[in-house]
């Protein structure tokens, strides 16, 4: 019977449902975990990669984290190629506000940008939603350091600690019970690092399997933002701890 | 003919704009207002020619009420001033390029006195002080000379009156007196220049 | 005609219905420009008809030209407590020729609205009687009369639309309506709008400020200021030589407007110098 209404994504159901929408929403809850917590002087973004291989180039394919423009990146969960589209998009509008008025635009505005966008085609423009959530993190004047989540359906909201993609409800309860109001950007990486530690279905992290990327400040107190290299994700791994509390676990 | 003065001092922004529109060899009008408040701490003056002035004074303060609302926020002065030079930039490559000579007067994130000069063809300068048209012939010297940074409003009203005076004297048209503004951080508000 | 069509014509409709829909029509089947409010008048399929009309119609750049546009007037309006005055002289001319001395140069819009002619008389013609389907049709959908102020921005917005391709028109727009008083924009083809208690307008527009502004208070009585209006474009018809003709007097009052007859300037110009013992450079 749902046959008749799953089809088309402008099409509501009988009981006042969009399908591909929510399958759009359903796929990405089988994608690599992204995590995101916001700390006061800075923000981090992890995320897990799950099509891993020995003979994957490790620095050509950077799957998850993409700098939106200088002080926005982002992470994503759901089809790489769709998230493709948006970010080409709203790179080009970042830089054409950037144009006009002569500042970087606001983070809100340039995640509302995405979503006007993802919102046009639950209605109209083609057969399928985008298959993709983000997380954005990112710096502006007027709120400072911000976290900001969207899904397919072109909803979006602001977050202190959240999560998107497989597992995300208990990455959210983790979130919940160790994010404190004052962390700082080096305990905000070690946690983003133990919740996704836990999510995976992986049994270790390496930088193989994560994304790190992190927005903060420099010493002269400018935004300095950063997708981290393999070897520095490694060093950090190993610095943070989160490594040695896994085997530990996996031998008991 | 029209006369646009703006004076930028320590704690504010004055502008100063006639209130005579001419047209041919008549005024039809002496209680013209040649400005627009575009948020409760900017405003842009303009002169040029006559229909594309107002068109596009209104087409500006139209797009910057609108960015408002859509933003919930205010666009600071600078950030304006960016985005009228390229309304204009884009306006001269076109078809009918609107010939209009802007002003824009403002405190920048509600604190700092902003003041920018814009022509037709997109420039854009940010200045202490500046006029359009022939009131800059007679009083722009006379503001290099008084001039000074750290002026206050009621300084900067002082050498307004100068100005006014000397066009009074030398201007071969009466322009009917000034409107003059000043923008603060308590919003813009008119000032009985008599 | 198809089914549909015939069908339409047997279907009840009330006044408001048919009328909405035959100017719809109307204007569906004109090109539309300026969000399909106006018709689209065809402009030279040339790159610049700007350039195109200048070097035609503009007798000061082209002395040769072949298009001579028709030219000369004087028009009045002004304020006062009992509502509006409109004055306006009858001569058209082009060049030195006179060409006609019986010109209706108020255009009445509507009965709560006029306008006045100076310029292009086709243009003012045109596209005045068009504001005054704009009008109607902004009482249909509105259920409101239409205020002056938006009436005479939307045909300042058009004429802005045509801005340098050759339309020449100076002309205010008068009327009352009871949340503006009487009120007088004065709109041109420049894309000029502006408020004002008084304008004049075309060739003999200084005179006629000449006698208005010496003899204009806001509390002159209707007959003192039907008198004055009639006697200021009088002065410009006796000074300008491209005004003259007659004048056509107006009252606009809250009821809308009223009729002040057509005054010949031959026969007045002497009864008035007879009665002021005025113009005395002419002898009797």
């Amino acid at each position: 019977m749902s046959r008749r209404y799953d089809s088309r994504t402008t099409i509501f159901s009988p009981e006042g449902r969009l399908y591909q929408v929510e399958y759009a929403l359903e796929a990405i809850n089988h994608a690599g975990t992204a995590i995101g917590v916001m700390a006061k002087d800075g923000v981090v973004l992890a995320a897990e990669r799950k099509v891993t291989s020995k003979l994957l180039e490790q620095d050509t394919s950077a799957e998850k984290m993409y700098v939106l423009n200088d002080k926005t990146v982002c992470a994503v969960a759901g089809m790489t190629a769709d998230a493709g589209i948006l970010i080409n998009n709203v790179r080009y509008s970042a830089q054409q506000y950037l144009k006009t008025y002569g500042e970087d635009i606001p983070i809100e505005t340039l995640v509302k940008r995405i979503c006007d966008v993802k919102q046009g085609y639950t209605q109209h423009g083609g057969l399928r939603p985008f298959g993709v959530s983000f997380i954005f993190a990112g710096y502006d004047d007027r709120y400072g350091f911000q976290l900001y989540t969207s899904n397919p359906s072109g909803n979006y909201s602001g977050w202190k600690a959240t999560s998107i993609g497989a597992n995300n409800n208990s990455a959210q309860t983790l979130l919940k019970q160790d994010y404190k109001d004052d962390l700082t950007l080096e305990e905000a990486k070690t946690l983003a690092l133990k919740v996704l530690s836990k999510t995976t279905d992986s049994n270790k992290l390496t930088s193989e399997k994560v994304e790190f990327s992190t927005i903060g400040l420099d010493a002269n107190n400018n935004i300095k933002l950063k997708i981290w290299s393999p070897e520095s994700i490694d060093k950090l791994l190993k610095e943070s701890g989160v490594l040695t509390r896994d085997e530990e676990g996996d031998d008991k | 003919m029209d006369i646009i003065l703006g004076i930028k001092v320590q704690d504010s922004v004055i502008v100063a704009t006639s209130k005579a529109f001419t047209r041919g060899i008549s005024i039809l009008k002496d209680k013209d207002d040649k400005t627009r408040v575009l948020t409760p701490h900017n405003l842009i003056a303009f002169t040029g020619e006559a229909g594309d002035t107002t068109q596009f004074a209104d087409y500006i303060q139209a797009n910057i009420q609108l960015f408002s609302m859509r933003e919930n926020t205010e666009l600071n002065s600078k950030s304006i001033a960016s985005f009228i030079r390229q309304q204009l930039a884009t306006s001269i490559r076109s078809r009918t390029p609107y010939q209009v000579q802007i002003l824009l007067g403002g405190l920048n994130k509600g604190t700092e006195p902003f003041l920018s000069l814009l022509d037709y063809l997109g420039t854009r300068v940010d200045l202490p002080y500046c006029a359009h048209g022939y009131a800059a012939f007679y009083t722009m010297s006379l503001l290099d000379h008084h001039y000074r940074p750290d002026m206050n409003t009621e300084e900067g009203l002082k050498l307004l009156k100068l100005c006014n005076e000397e066009l009074e004297k030398r201007m071969p048209i009466d322009f009917k007196g000034l409107y003059v503004k000043v923008i603060d951080k308590d919003g813009i508000r008119d000032i009985d220049f008599a | 005609m198809s089914i549909a069509d015939i069908g339409k014509r047997f279907t009840y409709k009330t006044q408001f219905e048919q009328e909405l829909e035959e100017a719809s029509s109307e204007f569906q089947r004109l090109q539309p420009s300026l969000n399909s409010l106006a018709p689209s008048i065809a402009v030279p399929p040339i790159s610049q008809p700007t350039d195109f009309l200048r070097a035609h119609t503009d007798y000061d750049s082209n002395s040769d030209c072949k298009i001579r546009m028709a030219h000369g007037t004087t028009t009045l309006a002004f304020r006062f407590q009992g509502g509006i005055i409109v004055a306006v002289d009858s001569r058209a001319s082009a060049g030195n020729w006179i060409a006609s001395q019986t010109v209706k140069k108020v255009i009445e819009i509507n009965p709560m609205l006029l306008g006045t002619m100076a310029g292009t008389a086709c243009d003012c013609q045109y596209w005045e009687t068009w504001l005054g389907t704009q009008c109607r049709l902004h009482e249909l959908r509105n259920k409101e009369r239409i205020s002056v102020c938006a009436a005479s921005k939307i045909l300042s917005n058009l004429v802005y639309s045509y801005k340098g391709m050759g339309l020449g028109m100076g002309t205010m727009i008068c009327g009352y309506t009871p949340k503006e008083g009487p009120t007088i924009y004065y709109v041109d083809s420049d894309g000029t709008r502006l408020k004002g208690d008084l304008f004049c307008v075309g060739s003999g527009q200084t005179f006629a400020y000449g006698v208005l502004d010496t003899n204009y208070k806001w509390e002159l009585s209707v007959d003192d200021a039907l008198y004055l209006g009639k006697r200021a474009i009088l002065a410009a018809a006796h000074r300008d030589a491209y005004s003259g003709g007659s004048i056509n007097l107006f009252h606009v009052t809250e009821q809308g407007w009223v009729f002040h007859g057509n005054h010949d300037v031959g026969a007045l110009f002497w009864e008035i110098k007879e009665k002021e013992k005025s113009f005395n450079n002419v002898e009797a």
